[in-house]
């Protein structure tokens, strides 16, 4: 009997390839948003919304809010590592709980840090692959 | 046999209750702005108690809407459809209220209660019951919506605390927990005595399971049996971009309406119905490509697989008697609308009419009253003007709506100015 972790270990490298492969292959010809944006659209849009307003008592909102305004490698720690660990919190006023976008490349999750910190958090500031991959560097092995 | 009939009713209803009806006259000044088939009115009976959920009608007029900011009780005092009193009461904050007999039943997130309701009482005084308590308390689709049959039996939607029983809930690619252990507990219809007081979930039964979230549950009493409408799962492209794109997403996962049976399985989180395929696929959770089929005749198709995402969040089967004849028995469904479409358009927002004969659908469905949405703004469902949540029906036949952005509520009459 294989263990379960291991099976699960062996699905989410998959989807770290998949994904990544997916979304540089998915870019239409007469793609003209900025890759931000369009990495938005894939990974983030059905939550948080197009306009980064969230949708009421299912995902919370992000614009104006601290995490896109303030410290850049919080946030990336944050959208690498997800909420799961508020999942045990049963008094959230939004219901569901995000998933960790740790599977995302360097440069993708710059791209889309950057896009809602400008978009969504007053022109906070861009954030660099490099910065990303040293965030990265922080958090413990693959689960 | 039961399978297999429905099976083909399914298979009549679904392909022109997929296309959908537009039906009716555009929005005009009787109806709120809202569209209205011909010969119909709506009347605004009162906004501003929050955000509004389920409601219910006494035999003498009085509206009980339940809200997560409490319960209001509305009355009319001159005919004109508009409520003159409004009051709040209680100390209840959730989504379902329903009138058996003397009583006011009413939920929130982690139990069912009552109030004394007296014949011509207005805002209940007497002391709050509890029948059902003790629920575990969930973020996700934790809403204890119900209905009580004839003779008092309480069906209480206990909604699945998860999109697809994933090891990790809505985490890409992450597979399903085969058999999914939140089916023990939740997923589910659980049947309860409901005259009887302090009971906790281990008081119940399971009565039907494979239900994701049953917002949409009713009572159909000239059938004597029970039906509900199912929330479809979530993200099909953002947990599987292999298999599935933003348009599959937005399109393929019906929210299921079924006639739910004792023991009765759904097929949730398994399997979802595929409106593209028209049929019922296996969930990628579980071994499903897009296409694969599960066993034969394991789970019931739905008597109609109404679009993705619509949410359909309350049911009622009409038998007033102000409506025309094709309106009888027939059932109409509050569809609260979309978030999980983006990024194509949202859609839902609208009641829709499900002909039904014996039971069993008789035709496709019709968009009865549209138009809430408004212009919806950057396609955000935080930004529509209104959104249909709940459904009941007056002593004079009307159909009251009831919205969850603002708590208006509407009452919806034929032959009226």
């Amino acid at each position: 009997m294989m263990p379960s972790g291991w099976r699960i270990r062996t699905v989410l490298w998959g989807v770290n390839l998949t994904t990544a492969a997916l979304a540089n292959a998915q870019v239409p010809a007469h793609e003209s948003r900025p890759p931000g944006q369009r990495l938005y659209g894939v990974h983030c849009l059905s939550c948080h919304q197009a306009d980064g307003g969230g949708v009421p008592n299912m995902q919370p909102a992000i614009a104006g809010g601290t995490w896109v305004t303030g410290d850049a490698r919080a946030l990336a720690l944050f959208v690498m590592t997800g909420g799961f660990d508020s999942a045990s919190r049963k008094d959230s006023d939004v219901g569901n709980v995000m998933p960790p976008f740790r599977q995302l490349a360097d440069a993708d999750l710059a791209e889309i840090l950057t896009y809602i910190r400008q978009k969504f958090g007053g022109g906070a500031s861009p954030m660099t692959a490099a910065e990303v991959a040293e965030a990265r560097r922080s958090l413990p092995a693959s689960p | 046999m039961r399978t297999a009939c429905l099976a083909r009713v399914a298979s009549m209803a679904l392909m022109p209750a997929l296309a959908g009806v537009a039906f009716g006259a555009q929005g005009n000044e009787n109806s709120d702005g809202l569209t209205l088939p011909d010969g119909f009115s709506a009347v605004v009976v009162q906004e501003g108690q929050g955000t509004g959920r389920h409601l219910a009608v006494a035999a003498n007029g009085d509206v009980y809407l339940a809200g997560r900011n409490g319960l209001s009780a509305l009355r009319d005092t001159n005919g004109d459809g508009k409520a003159d009193v409004v009051t709040p009461f209680g100390d209840v904050k959730g989504t379902e209220v329903r009138i058996f007999k003397n009583w006011l039943y009413v939920s929130d997130d982690v139990g069912v209660y009552r109030y004394p309701l007296k014949k011509g009482e207005f805002a209940p005084v007497g002391t709050r019951e509890t029948v059902v308590s003790e629920f575990p308390k969930e973020r996700q689709h934790s809403d204890k919506t119900f209905a009580l049959d004839t003779k008092g039996a309480l069906y209480v939607n206990v909604g699945a605390p998860s999109n697809s029983c994933q090891q990790k809930d809505r985490q890409e690619g992450s597979l399903g927990q085969n058999p999914c252990p939140i089916l023990e507990k939740y997923g589910g219809v659980w049947v309860f005595d409901g005259t009887k007081l302090n009971q906790t979930p281990a008081n119940g039964r399971r009565f039907a399971t494979g239900m994701r979230n049953a917002v949409a549950i009713e009572w159909n009493a000239a059938q004597n049996a029970l039906f509900a409408v199912i929330h479809g799962r979530d993200s099909l492209d953002t947990l599987f971009p292999a298999l599935y794109n933003a348009e599959d997403n937005a399109i393929r996962q019906a929210e299921e309406f079924h006639q739910i049976v004792d023991g009765g399985d759904y097929g949730w989180p398994y399997t979802f119905f595929d409106t593209k395929l028209g049929k019922r696929v296996l969930a990628p959770e579980y071994g499903g490509d897009a296409k694969k089929e599960p066993e034969a005749g394991k789970y019931p198709d739905p008597l109609v697989a109404y679009p993705a995402h619509w949410a359909p969040n309350d049911l009622l089967f009409y038998s007033g008697k102000n409506f025309p004849a094709k309106y009888q028995d027939g059932a109409f469904i509050a569809f609260h609308g979309s978030w999980n479409r983006a990024p194509e358009p949202q859609a839902g927002y609208k009641v829709v009419f499900q002909p039904m004969k014996d039971g069993k659908p008789n035709g496709a469905y019709e968009v009865f009253a549209d138009g809430f949405a408004g212009e919806m703004k950057d396609n955000s469902p935080r930004n529509a003007q209104y959104r249909p949540v709940g459904l009941g029906v007056g002593p004079d036949g009307s159909l009251y709506v009831s919205d969850s952005q603002k708590g208006r509520v509407w009452r919806i009459s034929y032959g009226k100015k």
